[in-house]
């Protein structure tokens, strides 16, 4: 690399000196919008931020001769970059970042916004911003809220494109033929494509997840087919609450919430296609359920339950009552357990146990 | 009632034995202490010789199983006995550990 001019040289030293404010900036960046996204349950794929290094800028301004009059006219010397999932994430961050910054808008730009109707290529938000003062001020550090930073919001799949669009366009300094260029840019139409495909999907299914709670909270449990996300909702209205308090009241035994997710298969094993199902099966063995754990636990002091007992009793009394037997309460245990040859003795222990219920005599 | 911490490389194994009831919670809760600071081992809570167990004794357990999640350690209960095992049953306690 060529010497610097003095002009250049001096903003490299300025850079040097400017070091430890630059270094907090881009702490409390990291900070700001990891907390951001947070507190709006955002997941995100990545949250980078970097300072630019001194070889780094020392070619920039090799590079662009005498372009720069001072440091604080170079924009990313901090740059900070946000990878979503999806698409319009792109667009709620931009929201957030909008009220967080002091947003330089004459050097900010929309990259997507960019492209004639009829090209592709490069898409990404970049905002120029400063920190403000309401986040951050200190009287000994002026710098801290007039230095600008870059941040750049972009899907995964925008990402992908400009890492190997830049790997292979700018990396190697030699300008590639048209030809490649048409391909690259191709591609990044159809990325554009799957990036709103992703995005359409995602609204779609939870616009189907709405439409199944609602048909969960108006009870038409039979228009619901049961697969992991209708049961989930169906769970979310806490179906065996009454269930679980009724068998707590007869030790006056605490309920220790434990996740139910794992009944799905059990269901399914045993015939369920709706929710309806479900809820007509549970309706059906709820009070010899209740017989069952009244007659487990009333000679005991145990006063602690999990909050699976309920829907587990539930379950044993269906297997037993349609003839399962021990084979059936050992499924039951496998679904429930993982496959072990403690499940087999788990089975047995209930199977001798739910002898002398009423139940097993109808 | 006696309660034995062992550990390698992989594992920390706590070997119960006698009754685990609320006497002998107190002291149990002291021995368990150590489980409750591992990190990404697996955790055995032996009941080979675990002779009874009462709700004081599965709070011990549900502490360590909380520590546990939090500290990316997965709890294995291994070799109930058959009374353990009911309490088990009956308290709907299978489905929140993993029994061997």
């Amino acid at each position: 690399m060529k010497a610097l001019d003095i002009h250049n040289q001096q903003i490299l030293d300025e850079y040097t000196a400017c070091l430890p404010v630059l270094q907090r900036m881009d702490s409390i960046l990291q900070h700001v919008l990891q907390n951001v996204l947070d507190e709006n349950g955002l997941a995100v794929t990545a949250v980078t931020t970097r300072i630019k290094t001194k070889e780094s800028l020392a070619g920039k301004l090799a590079r662009k001769g005498n372009k720069y009059s001072s440091l604080s006219d170079i924009t990313d010397i901090i740059g900070a970059r946000i990878v979503t999932f999806y698409t319009d994430d792109v667009d709620r961050i931009a929201a957030m970042v909008e009220q967080l910054f002091d947003i330089d808008w004459d050097n900010s730009v929309d990259k997507r916004r960019l492209h004639e109707l009829d090209s592709f290529g490069y898409n990404s938000l970049h905002y120029i911003c400063r920190l403000p003062q309401t986040m951050i001020y200190d009287s000994d550090r002026p710098l801290l809220n007039e230095i600008r930073f870059e941040l750049q919001l972009r899907t995964n799949l925008q990402h992908a494109w400009a890492s190997i669009n830049h790997d292979t366009g700018y990396k190697s300094g030699v300008e590639i033929p048209r030809e490649y260029v048409r391909q690259l840019n191709r591609l990044a139409g159809m990325l554009e494509m799957v990036d709103d495909e992703f995005s359409r999907i995602r609204t779609e299914i939870n616009d189907y997840r709405r439409r199944v709670q609602q048909l969960v909270q108006n009870d038409k449990l039979d228009d619901v087919h049961l697969d992991g996300d209708t049961f989930n909702s169906y769970m979310q209205v806490k179906p065996f609450d009454r269930l679980n308090r009724r068998i707590a009241a007869i030790n006056q035994a605490e309920i220790q919430e434990v996740p139910l997710d794992v009944y799905l298969r059990v269901f399914i094993a045993l015939g369920c296609h709706t929710l309806g199902d479900v809820d007509r099966l549970c309706k059906k063995y709820e009070e010899d359920a209740y017989v069952l754990a009244r007659y487990q636990l009333g000679n005991t002091d145990l006063d602690i339950i999990a909050s699976s007992v309920g829907l587990q009793n539930i379950c044993i009394v269906c297997i037993l009552e349609q003839g399962g037997g021990k084979i059936g309460l050992t499924r039951l245990f496998n679904a429930l357990n993982g496959e072990n040859p403690q499940n087999a003795l788990l089975a047995e222990q209930t199977y001798d146990q739910a002898m002398n219920l009423p139940f097993r005599n109808k | 009632m006696t309660t034995e911490i062992k550990t390698n490389d992989t594992q920390w194994v706590a070997v119960f034995k006698g009754r685990l009831d609320t006497a002998a919670a107190v002291q149990t809760s002291e021995d368990v202490k150590p489980l409750l600071e591992v990190v990404n081992r697996e955790i055995i809570l032996d009941c080979t010789e675990l002779d009874y167990i009462s709700s004081s004794g599965l709070r011990i357990f549900l502490a360590i199983r909380k520590e546990a999640a939090e500290h990316g350690c997965k709890v294995i209960v291994r070799n109930l006995t058959a009374d353990v095992r009911q309490v088990f049953i009956m308290t709907g306690f299978v489905s929140l550990f993993e029994i061997q």
